[in-house]
């Protein structure tokens, strides 16, 4: 399943903003199965993701990072459920969701989980994360986090290698001096 | 092939309670007990379990690869997502590296192959690993009862929002409101807003008993039973004690048989061999049951209460016309679209009967 955008099609993919009915486009029918791209205009509210400080999980600790907010307009999702009419007409788990950003042209895809509404609440998230690297690059707080993570993680392993170390030869030490001739007690 | 791992593929030709297990056969001819004769029984030759040890991936592809040869769809979503099943995990991705490419025990190995060996037979992988996810929630699954299907998942949306809304049912409110689900087979929707909102109360209906008896089921696994009640009743036939159960609720939600009978016949083996028919077929035009959960919706919702179903892409229309001539009482509010962007959602109000409207307006 590609998904490349037909430009005939594009053009006509209607990116309305508040319209209660959204509509779609379907490719040539010689395809096998029915790839929609579906404008995300009037997605219900729950799936939008907040516009100030979000809270990013990394290595365990939670930071606020103010990330981009999403403009539903912008967005184009996409979900494959074949061709025919879809919802009780077919069982598939195939469940990845693919988010496309219009103005950057960046893609996230996204089947971390069983559920298709998770899925694309999390693709969205993704989609925040790396519009805030696309528009800041190094000064993004999300690249800022992870290097201040690695960073820790190297500490870590380096006192830990440094202990290790010191064990090693205080237990050299006490071996030699344990050699028989030696008077110690 | 050990006695264990002795599974029976059973083409369900015919709508019988599908408690009984599955078995295989194998190269032996067992033949079957009385209890089976009324089953046609197709013997398969499943693959036999490798001498040698495997990983986890190795067994992923192994399957990937058997399940393309004998035509299964979906051949590597369902190899992966019963190994990681087997494996304790809900996804391949979830594994650690280590995990996928270490030994598998040999108990873990027979586990794989039996549950794989299952799914030869086109059973859906909810079946076969008997569960799975719905927004937020893990639920049993068992057949013939309706496996939920995801873009059910957005009509849980629309009703939460739409609750949201509504003074008293979020966390600390006093007004308890109650919303009523026709047809809720395995508990998905009733349960899925039972959890998100802390002070909903909810009634389901199935006319099918298997299905009564797993929503009961999810709701004790889920904790949410104190907050729902199962019935098992048919909205066709128990429409006047379905009215009498429920006082006047603030939601209708129903995800009601809604396939053309003309189309039951084409449906890919996974829903036509497994799956409850009643659970599917809305008659001629799809339209059976729907109309009439919207000819019995003004009486048993309250002023200004909705209904939200989910039907046929080409329904919308066809429910606007027939509400605004048969229901005075139901107003169409809107329709709204799944996430492939077909028609999928209509919404619709208890007004006040027209007659009564115009006279408001004078």
């Amino acid at each position: 399943v590609g998904g490349e955008l037909n430009p005939a099609v594009a053009a006509s993919v209607q990116r309305t903003g508040k319209s209660k009915e959204q509509t779609y486009e379907e490719f040539s029918p010689s395809r096998s199965s029915r790839v929609l791209w579906r404008a995300s205009p009037g997605v219900p509210p729950l799936l939008r993701p907040p516009a100030g400080p979000t809270c990013v999980v990394t290595a365990g600790k939670k930071d606020l990072i103010d990330l981009p907010a999403l403009v539903e307009d912008e967005l184009e999702e996409q979900f494959v459920r074949g061709s025919g009419p879809g919802g009780q007409a077919t069982n598939k788990t195939s469940n990845c969701v693919v988010l496309k950003h219009i103005p950057t042209g960046i893609v996230v895809k996204c089947h971390q989980t069983r559920s298709v509404d998770i899925n694309r609440k999390r693709a969205r998230d993704i989609m925040r994360e790396k519009l805030d690297v696309a528009y800041k690059g190094e000064l993004s707080d999300v690249l800022v986090k992870k290097k201040e993570s690695m960073q820790r993680k190297q500490e870590k392993r380096r006192k830990a290698n440094e202990n290790l170390e010191r064990k090693r030869q205080f237990k050299e030490a006490l071996a030699a001096d344990s050699k028989p001739g030696n008077d110690t007690v | 092939m050990n006695n264990d791992a002795e599974t029976v593929f059973v083409l369900n030709m015919w709508r019988r309670s599908l408690s009984t297990r599955y078995r295989c056969f194998g190269r032996r001819s067992v033949g079957p007990k009385g209890v089976w004769s009324s089953h046609a029984v197709r013997t398969c030759s499943s693959p036999v379990l490798p001498a040698g040890r495997i990983t986890a991936l190795e067994a992923v592809d192994f399957w990937r690869r058997h399940f393309e040869e004998r035509g299964v769809m979906e051949p590597d979503q369902s190899s992966q997502h019963i190994i990681a099943h087997v494996l304790g995990a809900k996804t391949i991705e979830s594994l650690e590296r280590e995990r996928l490419t270490e030994f598998l025990s040999q108990e873990t190995a027979e586990q794989v192959w039996k549950l794989c060996t299952r799914r030869l037979s086109r059973m859906p992988v909810q079946y076969v690993i008997e569960e799975w996810d719905f927004r937020d929630l893990t639920l049993k699954m068992r057949p013939p009862v309706f496996i939920p299907r995801p873009e059910t998942e957005e009509l849980v949306e629309l009703v939460l929002t739409d609750l949201l809304m509504k003074p008293g049912t979020g966390v600390g409110a006093d007004t308890q409101h109650t919303c009523l689900e026709v047809g809720c087979g395995s508990g998905a929707i009733s349960l899925s807003l039972l959890k998100s909102l802390p002070q909903l109360k909810a009634v389901a209906l199935d006319q099918s008993q298997d299905a009564v008896d797993l929503t009961t089921e999810n709701a004790l696994r889920l904790r949410l039973q104190d907050r729902l009640q199962v019935h098992h009743l048919d909205i066709m036939k128990d429409a006047e004690t379905v009215l009498s159960l429920c006082r006047p609720v603030l939601v209708l939600v129903s995800n009601p048989p809604y396939l053309f009978s003309e189309d039951m016949a084409s449906l890919e083996p996974e829903i036509f061999r497994f799956e409850d028919h009643a659970a599917l077929d809305g008659g001629e035009d799809g339209l059976r049951v729907i109309k009439q959960i919207l000819v019995l919706a003004p009486q048993i919702l309250s002023d200004h209460g909705r209904v939200y179903m989910e039907v046929d892409p080409r329904h919308p229309p066809l429910i606007r016309q027939w509400v605004e001539v048969n229901v005075g009482e139901l107003q169409y509010v809107e329709t709204r679209h799944d996430i492939t962007g077909r028609p999928r959602f209509c919404i619709l109000q208890k007004a006040k009967a027209k007659r009564d409207h115009k006279l408001d307006l004078d």
